[in-house]
């Protein structure tokens, strides 16, 4: 009889310790841009990669949290052309491209953060065979862009960053760490600005 | 002895004057940068209550607190004229508000939450025991009224004469 109540203990007990103990699960960060279709399409007004200027974009931006605990998360959204160095996934670096502005989220547990992203070259000149953006307008805000081109317009891209809040080291990350490692998750998308004013001023 | 009196409630009329007097210049030098040491704290605070067991429905209170904070903050880094200080101030105090009321409530719902997942588990390995010890005391029974029946049955029983006219037409026998 005692041989039943232990083996029966044991088994109520494993059950008891499996009911009250979370299950480890894996932990990431989801970083996603989508098309004006709500789609990994159509991300170019008439699918053509030249942005004339004023001419709104539209694209969705969107965060999923799956790292199992509340999350403080930045999406930095810089702007870059084809010679600008990308962020270092190895090193765990950002883009030293100017920084256009940061959506801030507080994340809970697999909750997804999504917001449109309408965004417009509202100014670009011409200068010496290179175009230059001014400023930028992103969700009807105005963004002053300070000295930044690309030759005869072509390869600029919007960089998009996920950055969280590491709570040791009292700051922000670029991308996050799991499990002893440093993951990172960024996005770019091209675009060209062929066409701006021809000259400053 | 009046006159030193009347000089040390001078003093901390002086004092108290010069506390209220700081106080909206240490809202004001509150950047958003300034204020991100104080949102991580409040991370910290509610990775603290999810580590003591707190649901996602409680969490989730206290979430959307902290995004009307970042709300309230992202307005008031558009505030950058000098006349729009005062409203960058109320709002900069909003938000510092929020922030410690989250935080209060954070590390309340890590004492609440911490004793519900401690008497949770005292509750579930308690069962647990309680199921073993009712599972053995049915064994236990089951046995025995399995065992009074097999002796009831053997009781029960009669000799009776086997037919043998069909074994002898199998050939069996």
């Amino acid at each position: 009889m005692i041989v039943v109540f232990i083996t029966l203990l044991v088994i109520c007990e494993m059950v008891a310790y499996v009911a009250t103990t979370p299950r480890p699960q894996e932990q990431f960060l989801q970083l996603y841009v989508l098309g004006a279709s709500h789609m990994a399409a159509d991300y170019y007004p008439n699918g053509d990669t030249d942005i004339g200027i004023g001419e709104p974009v539209t694209w969705y931006l969107g965060v999923t949290d799956n790292m199992g605990t509340v999350q403080l998360i930045s999406i930095r959204v810089k702007i870059g052309n084809q010679t600008i160095r990308p962020p270092d996934d190895q090193q765990g670096l950002g883009s030293p491209a100017p920084v256009v502005t940061e959506f801030m989220r507080v994340l809970q547990e697999n909750e997804t953060f999504e917001i449109p992203f309408v965004w417009s070259v509202s100014d670009a000149v011409s200068v010496a065979g290179s175009t230059r953006i001014l400023t930028l307008q992103i969700n009807n805000d105005t963004y002053q862009i300070q000295d930044w081109s690309a030759r005869d317009g072509y390869n600029f891209r919007l960089i998009f960053e996920l950055w969280t809040w590491q709570t040791d080291a009292n700051g922000f990350q670029l991308g996050w760490t799991a499990s002893g490692e440093h993951r990172v998750a960024w996005l770019q998308v091209w675009f060209n600005m062929t066409s701006p004013r021809p000259t400053l001023g | 002895m009046p006159r030193t009196q009347t000089k040390l409630a001078i003093a901390v009329g002086l004092a108290m004057l010069a506390l209220i007097a700081i106080q909206p210049l240490t809202v004001t030098s509150q950047t958003i940068g300034a204020l991100e040491p104080r949102f991580g704290e409040t991370i910290v605070a509610l990775h603290r209550a999810e580590s003591a067991g707190a649901t996602s429905s409680e969490i989730g209170e206290l979430v959307v607190l902290l995004n009307n904070a970042l709300a309230l903050n992202v307005e008031a880094l558009k505030l950058n004229a000098p006349s729009d200080a005062p409203g960058r101030i109320e709002l900069l105090a909003q938000v510092d508000q929020i922030l410690t009321t989250v935080t209060n409530q954070a590390a309340e719902l890590t004492a609440v939450a911490a004793q519900r997942t401690f008497t949770n588990k005292v509750l579930a390995y308690v069962g647990g025991a309680i199921t073993a010890v009712l599972g053995t005391i049915a064994y236990a029974f089951l046995t025995s009224f399995y065992q009074r029946y097999r002796v009831k049955r053997t009781f029960e029983m009669r000799v009776t004469r086997k037919r043998v006219s069909s074994l002898l037409r199998t050939g069996e026998h």
